[in-house]
């Protein structure tokens, strides 16, 4: 455990408790799973520290991936090894993939109804909108770096309308990203 | 063999994931419709709504699509490809972090991908309120939904909510 963890911290005592802790994240995380990991974890049962919570999550943030399927593996690991990682993992999941499974075989059985599938489509579209201003928010900090903004623009374009596969954008991305961050222009 | 696919497609996706699943949504939009015509784009819209009104996290959205692909099983293979290869990577890093704490290189990264994350997620929001030609509603719904957004710390359950009612009375 890093010297940054805090002496008041105890860390989940068996498997059992590291799977309920994890099952009470995923049962709860209405509009994201990070607040609601941040209070089980660091709030209620001070499994980490602040500090410990930020790094282990920053960690998850800049590895691909799932970041909070990450995260349960790394801390599942972090204590119990590998039992640790897949209790952690399932836990996280098991319950939110029961009910989205549910709720999609709801929707299947109702879908031919105009006014569900008006309402469904509805709710696709506002979460659409929520993808916009998530990226708004995480682009303001570019606000002004016309390199950076160019990229921005070439990948939408690349991805939403020329629908270029990832496979190609992501290391032609990355790479023009890295030059630009190299030479200081991002 | 359609498993396989599924199982090559989303342990590929897991190591192209970052910023969170949002900025993949586009790639499996492209694969699973464009590229396969597994399912409609409408479709995928809708069942990327079932995946957002749910509790739990976003990657779950790739469990559903393997379910309308391939039953349970693709669900199932679908959730743990996605998860396990990064996961696999994870494990290993974490131990190698501490190291890398200050490290130029890792802060040149994060700026890189910046730019990255940004556009695909943008490109996610477009591509799924655009299912098929151009439809002024989805985008009203969609604008309206990303500036409340923007604007306000209103719980954005809410905010889909008010799509769906919008979507009732609109389409």
């Amino acid at each position: 455990m890093p010297p940054a963890a805090s002496n008041e911290c105890t860390p989940p005592r068996n498997l059992s408790e590291l799977f309920l802790g994890f099952l009470s994240i995923g049962a709860r995380s209405f509009g994201g799973v990070l607040p609601w990991a941040h209070r089980a974890m660091v709030e209620e049962r001070r499994w980490l520290s602040q500090a410990d919570f930020t790094e282990t999550i920053g960690l998850c943030q800049v590895l691909p991936g799932p970041n909070i399927g990450n995260a349960s593996i790394v801390l599942g690991k972090r204590w119990f090894g590998l039992r640790g990682a897949i209790v952690a993992f399932l836990g996280l999941m098991g319950l939110p993939y029961c009910w989205v499974l549910a709720l999609a075989l709801l929707y299947t059985k109702w879908a031919s109804v105009p006014l569900v599938s008006a309402v469904v489509t509805g709710v696709g579209a506002a979460g659409a909108g929520l993808f916009l201003a998530t990226a708004v928010k995480l682009g303001r900090p570019l606000a002004g770096n016309w390199a950076a903004l160019l990229l921005v623009v070439a990948i939408f374009v690349a991805v939403a309308i020329a629908r270029a596969s990832l496979l190609f954008v992501m290391p032609v991305a990355v790479a023009i990203g890295l030059l630009l961050a190299r030479k200081g222009l991002l | 063999m359609i498993l396989l696919k599924l199982a090559l497609f989303f342990g590929v996706l897991s190591f192209l994931t970052f910023g969170g699943v949002s900025s993949v949504v586009p790639e499996m939009q492209r694969y699973i419709v464009e590229e396969n015509g597994w399912t409609t784009a409408a479709d995928f819209m809708q069942l990327f709504a079932v995946a957002q009104s749910a509790p739990g996290p976003n990657v779950l959205i790739s469990s559903l699509l393997g379910w309308r692909v391939a039953g349970f099983a693709g669900s199932l293979v679908a959730l743990v490809a996605i998860c396990a290869p990064a996961g696999v990577l994870a494990w290993w890093v974490s131990e190698l972090w501490e190291r890398f704490r200050d490290s130029p290189w890792r802060s040149a990264v994060q700026r890189a991908l910046t730019p990255l994350v940004v556009g695909l997620i943008a490109a996610g929001g477009y591509i799924i309120a655009t299912p098929g030609s151009p439809d002024w509603r989805l985008w009203l719904i969609a604008a309206g939904s990303a500036a409340t957004m923007v604007v306000s710390k209103v719980n954005p359950l809410w905010i889909m909510a008010a799509g769906g009612v919008a979507g009732g009375f609109l389409l």
